[in-house]
């Protein structure tokens, strides 16, 4: 598991208050872990905070899994 | 340069000291002039009270020259946007970053400050409380839960603003927030927590309600009294009321709206003709008592209820008296750990603080070492 999932989840987590082992990469936020739009939203900023990244707000609308936010978090420290 | 909020050990002293508000001096119609007077005003007469006034620096100090007031208890925290009413809420939380509301919160996710009081965009707020300051852990959803008033005093109606498509679970909290809330502030004994329904009895209602009223009748801790009708809100026949925020909102915005009406209505009956204006004259003393006991300034604002740190929002076109009650309500439920009792009373699961994990740890490796020594 990389650096930057294991970091992903620990948002995720702390914002939902899931089970870590129900997070992967397929994983939706809304079905799957019963989100709504405000905490995906809050998702983003955690993820904005924890890496030091700017998400922009088009971009950020479009992410309905874990892998997309993973992806999302890949781009922005340009890895 | 304006003095910044403290940091570190100085924070702790005055947290103890003091009770901390950040005042929003740029939020709503009356700004910045009506936040400022209020902040002013409750200094003056709250000892224990330290205000931080967020917002733009020269804006403030035009509007603070016109005051005396203890300098060692207030601050200016510069912020140089504007969050509009009219900006979509989330997008405006995360793109304003140097909004008043933005630095106001923060403050509050920080520990700097205790509370934070506006009169700024309500959904900005609403989304900024969750977003930036986060919910206590096991609150699902934290409600916006204004008092409003009755024939027998205050009813707290849980939710007005905050969860338009709220889940069953999510409105017994709110039953549970409310009837500790409720007590704690007023001091309304075994406070009567109703259902909004559109009939009293227990099969009636839409799938929501239908769902919430055997978890209520379950529910320990708190004095359900069963569903009831808007006509008998403003009866005062409960102390909470919980609905979802669409219901809620259509409830404040109806009373609210409706109250104005009447009043308009009996003014212009009672100026009406010369025998009017004499009757008028008469029952003026009466009718100004009367008015007195439905005005909302006096109940301060609306907290946002669950949230790790106190959030109120007051109305757009607040004055500096219903500013300076919601900046008083702040100090009370400090004083009385309304988030204290919420996590005790709702078996809220908190994690452990360093400190305490560090403790834990080291009575954990002396029980080992002491073992170790025995074997």
């Amino acid at each position: 598991m990389d650096m930057e999932f294991k970091k992903l989840c620990s948002i995720i987590v702390d914002v939902l208050g899931v089970d870590e082992s129900d997070i992967d990469m397929d994983t939706t936020f809304i079905d799957d872990l019963g989100a709504d739009s405000l905490d995906v939203a809050q998702i983003i900023m955690g993820i904005e905070e924890e890496f030091d990244v700017t998400v922009d707000s088009d971009v950020a609308s479009n992410v309905t899994t874990v892998g997309q936010a993973l992806e999302l978090i890949k781009n922005a420290i340009g890895e | 340069m304006p003095p910044l909020p403290a940091a570190g050990s100085e924070r702790i002293e005055m947290s103890r000291k003091y009770v901390r508000v950040a005042v929003d001096a740029m939020g709503g119609d009356l700004a910045p002039a009506e936040p400022v007077k209020a902040a002013v005003e409750a200094l003056e007469k709250k000892k224990s009270l330290h205000v931080t006034l967020v917002g733009q620096e020269e804006v403030i100090r035009a509007e603070l020259a016109k005051y005396k007031y203890p300098e060692d208890r207030l601050e200016i925290l510069d912020a140089r946007e504007i969050i509009e009413m009219s900006e979509p809420p989330v997008n405006a939380i995360r793109k304003k970053k140097d909004s008043s509301i933005v630095r106001g919160l923060k403050l509050v996710k920080e520990g700097t400050c205790d509370a934070f009081v506006t009169a700024g965009s309500t959904g900005a707020t609403l989304a900024g409380g969750q977003l930036l300051v986060g919910r206590i852990r096991g609150i699902e959803r934290p409600p916006l839960a204004p008092l409003m008033p009755t024939a027998k005093g205050p009813v707290l109606l849980v939710d007005c603003g905050a969860n338009m498509d709220a889940r069953p679970s999510q409105l017994v909290q709110f039953a549970q927030m409310g009837s500790i809330y409720m007590k704690n502030m007023t001091g309304v004994e075994n406070p009567r927590v109703a259902l909004v329904n559109v009939g009293a009895e227990e099969e009636k209602g839409n799938a929501l309600v239908k769902e919430v009223y055997p978890l209520l009748k379950e529910c320990e801790g708190i004095n359900f009294i069963g569903n009831i009708e808007a006509r008998d809100i403003p009866a005062g026949e409960a102390d909470v009321v919980v609905c979802d925020a669409f219901v809620g909102n259509v409830i404040l915005k109806l009373y609210e709206g409706l109250a104005s009406t009447l009043i308009h209505k009996i003014k212009d009956a009672l100026m009406s003709t010369l025998r009017s204006k004499l009757g008028a004259l008469m029952i003026k003393p009466a009718l100004k008592g009367m008015l007195k006991e439905f005005d909302i300034t006096s109940y301060g604002g609306a907290p946002m209820l669950g949230l790790r740190g106190l959030v109120v929002k007051t109305h757009g076109n607040s004055e500096a008296v219903e500013i300076r009650n919601a900046i008083e309500q702040c100090i009370l439920f400090k004083k009385k750990d309304i988030n204290g009792q919420f996590i005790e009373k709702m078996g809220l699961e908190q994690p452990k603080k360093a400190d305490e994990k560090e403790t834990a740890s080291s009575e954990k490796d002396a029980s080992g070492n002491t073992a170790a020594s025995e074997n």
